[in-house]
């Protein structure tokens, strides 16, 4: 498999308030491949997906590290622009209010295809049926405040593979839906990745999300990759306490477990007060002396296996 | 849509009659016509004369009726200062008045929404930051102040155009720049801040994300939706233009409706007074109708619903 993209020790600021973001983030992602990010709410996962983008917004800026995407095909000597599409959380908050789903494809298609007049239409047409949105003809004269959450969320999705993008970034794509929707938009990303050969980004604080759809995961904690391993092997030997809990989170809401979730104690630490060493130590049942000293360097525990920590949970 | 405009007509309807009362109110309330209009040595049958002339010694409702018969009809009754009617006096400063005030919304829409858009375009620049100052400058420096600068250095000191009056179209020059000045500065300010509050909405980051060029951005995604915030603030900059004529056609001695009303209040000219109140609701109105009717046709979450 050839490599699509790789992010090299990148910091994101907010200079105003002298924080990092994000401190020192690898990944690289294949050709086709499928990348989980998945940690709690506030801890970087948006603005890894808006840094990779290239659309961090204002007052965020990239202040080190590399973002590179390799070249189309073997005889590309230009530097590589990379077709990215981004799908949001809220997808309805994410249209514009005053254009219809009509003019959003079709300008979509005339930018990135080159597709017009009727030719643009029928293509937006087909595009809306393949994301499921039935009726099509009529539903390019709506405005998005006249459809529900999980069907502007297919209009994004169709309006994302307008650009035959060779990445998909998807920023928690249901969140904000109910779980039947939620399921079918999970369904229909996973086809498309089939289809199209594109290569996924996906973010979710939700680790069945992830486990659905990933290949690879990267569990994130304050702006740092803590974990990253298969999907598979990260279900099955999660090493580092954070992901090992959070883990345990998520099997543990199991309809059929009566035993309500273990909470991980206390709670994320604020970007500008971060704990020194290693950022989830005063949550840590197993931090020591040095855990508080320095952030542990990553380390391979496994085939492609890689963990911060002084003292991983054993298998 | 239509429901929705129905809704505003009947709301503007309701407003008129409510105006036209309340005028019929004050009228029973300020005092004895009769006696205000004929002479103090006038005899008990001429004022019975007057007030069957002008149905007084009818009841109240009746006279109420009477009285919105005769506004419908655009009757005023006759000025108490020189006798002519109401209707003619009113009229001849109606054109006056929309001369100065909508050049003046006009010039002041064209400098103050492309100010606006600049500033919101290149924020926190040394342009955004000229723009604002001036904007804070115009707005906080009171209408009737700047007029009476723009007098002293334009017509006293520099002598290049005229200080009162209308005879000419250089008459109109200063109180016009007076009033687009103000507002000029007003829709600036609003401009940027609608601007800048849309491009911070979602859609526009995911516009950015698409690789739609910063021109298309600003024109295609993003004033159309500040347009909407937009029609109601000149809507109030309108009827504010109105309103502020009696505070700026006196410093410039433009015989328009607002300085007809304040000549009309310090005489005592009550019919003349109350059409004015009448006419000035009825601008507002009207002003209030286009502006809903605009707002409807530029969201669709309105229109389409
Ligand atoms: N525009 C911004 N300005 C300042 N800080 C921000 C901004 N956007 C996000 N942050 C901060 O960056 C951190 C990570 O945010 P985000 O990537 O949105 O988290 P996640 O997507 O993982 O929930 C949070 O602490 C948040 O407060
Ligand atoms: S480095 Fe120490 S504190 Fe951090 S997770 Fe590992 S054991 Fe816990
Ligand atoms: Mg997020």
């Amino acid at each position: 498999m050839s490599k699509l993209l790789t992010v090299r020790d990148l910091v994101v600021e907010v200079p105003a308030r002298n924080i990092k973001i994000l401190d020192g983030i690898n990944f690289s992602l294949e050709a086709g491949q499928t990348l989980g990010l998945v940690g709690e709410s506030g801890c970087g996962k948006s603005v890894t997906c808006y840094a990779v983008a290239n659309m961090l917004p204002r007052g965020i800026v990239r202040s080190g590290g590399s973002v590179t995407f390799e070249p189309g095909g073997p005889s590309t000597r230009k530097p590589a622009v990379p077709k990215i599409a981004m799908i949001f959380q809220d997808p309805t908050s994410s249209l514009n209010p005053v254009h219809t789903i009509g003019y959003y494809l079709e300008s979509a298609l005339y930018r990135h295809q080159g597709l017009k007049g009727s030719d643009a239409r029928m293509e937006a047409m087909r595009l809306l049926e393949r994301v499921g949105i039935d009726r099509a003809r009529s539903r390019l004269r709506a405005y998005p405040h006249q459809f529900s959450g999980g069907m502007n969320q297919r209009v994004m999705i169709a309006h994302a593979l307008a650009a035959k993008p060779q990445l998909l970034i998807a920023d928690e794509p249901t969140t904000a839906l109910d779980v039947t929707m939620q399921a079918q938009i999970l369904h229909l990303l996973e086809e498309l990745k089939a289809e199209t050969g594109m290569s996924l980004m996906i973010v979710s604080h939700d680790l069945g999300v992830i486990a659905r759809l990933a290949d690879r995961a990267a569990v994130m904690y304050c702006g740092k990759i803590v974990e990253t391993a298969s999907v598979a092997e990260l279900l099955e030997r999660p090493s580092h306490p954070y992901a090992r809990a959070l883990i345990d989170c998520m099997l543990s809401i199991d309809p059929d477990d009566l035993a309500p979730p273990v909470p991980i104690p206390g709670s994320v630490p604020l970007l500008d007060s971060l704990p020194e060493g290693c950022h989830f130590h005063p949550r840590c049942l197993r931090a020591s002396g040095e855990c508080s000293a320095r952030f542990p360097a990553p380390a391979n525990i496994g085939f492609a296996h890689e963990v911060s920590c002084y003292h991983p949970v054993a298998a | 849509m239509t429901a929705f405009i129905l809704v505003r007509l009947v709301r503007a309807i309701a407003v008129l009659v409510f105006t036209v009362t309340l005028v019929f109110i004050v009228l029973r309330l300020s005092g004895d016509p009769a006696q205000q209009m004929l002479s103090d040595n006038a005899g008990p049958e001429a004022l019975a004369a007057f007030n069957a002339k002008w149905g007084l010694d009818r009841s109240i409702p009746e006279q109420y009726l009477y009285y919105v018969a005769n506004v419908l009809r655009g009757d005023f009754g006759v000025s108490f200062a020189d006798g002519r009617e109401v209707f003619t006096v009113v009229g001849e400063r109606i054109p006056k008045t929309l001369i100065v005030t909508v050049s003046a919304f006009i010039v002041s829409m064209l400098i103050g929404i492309p100010a606006g858009i600049l500033a919101a375009m290149r924020r926190e620049s040394a342009l955004d930051k000229g723009v604002m100052a001036g904007a804070v400058l115009g707005y906080s420096v009171p209408n009737f102040l700047l007029g009476l600068t723009f007098i002293f250095v334009f017509a006293v000191w520099l002598r290049v155009l005229p200080s009162s009056g209308s005879s000419t179209w250089n008459h109109a020059i200063l109180p016009v720049a007076t009033f687009a000045l103000f507002n000029a500065a007003a829709l600036a300010r609003f401009m940027r801040s609608t601007l800048i509050d849309v491009l911070g909405q979602p859609y526009i980051a995911a516009a950015r994300a698409d690789g739609i060029p910063r021109w298309e951005i600003i024109f295609r995604h993003a004033l159309p939706n500040a347009a909407i915030p937009m029609v109601t603030t000149l809507g109030f900059v309108a009827g504010g233009l109105l309103g502020g004529s009696a505070l700026i056609e006196p410093v410039f001695a433009w015989p328009g409706l607002g300085s007809g009303f304040v000549n009309a209040t310090n005489t005592g000219d009550l019919p003349v007074v109350q059409a004015m109140i009448v006419l000035f609701t009825v601008f507002m109105v009207a002003i209030n109708l286009i502006v809903d009717v605009l707002y409807a046709v530029l969201n669709p979450k309105i229109r389409k619903h």
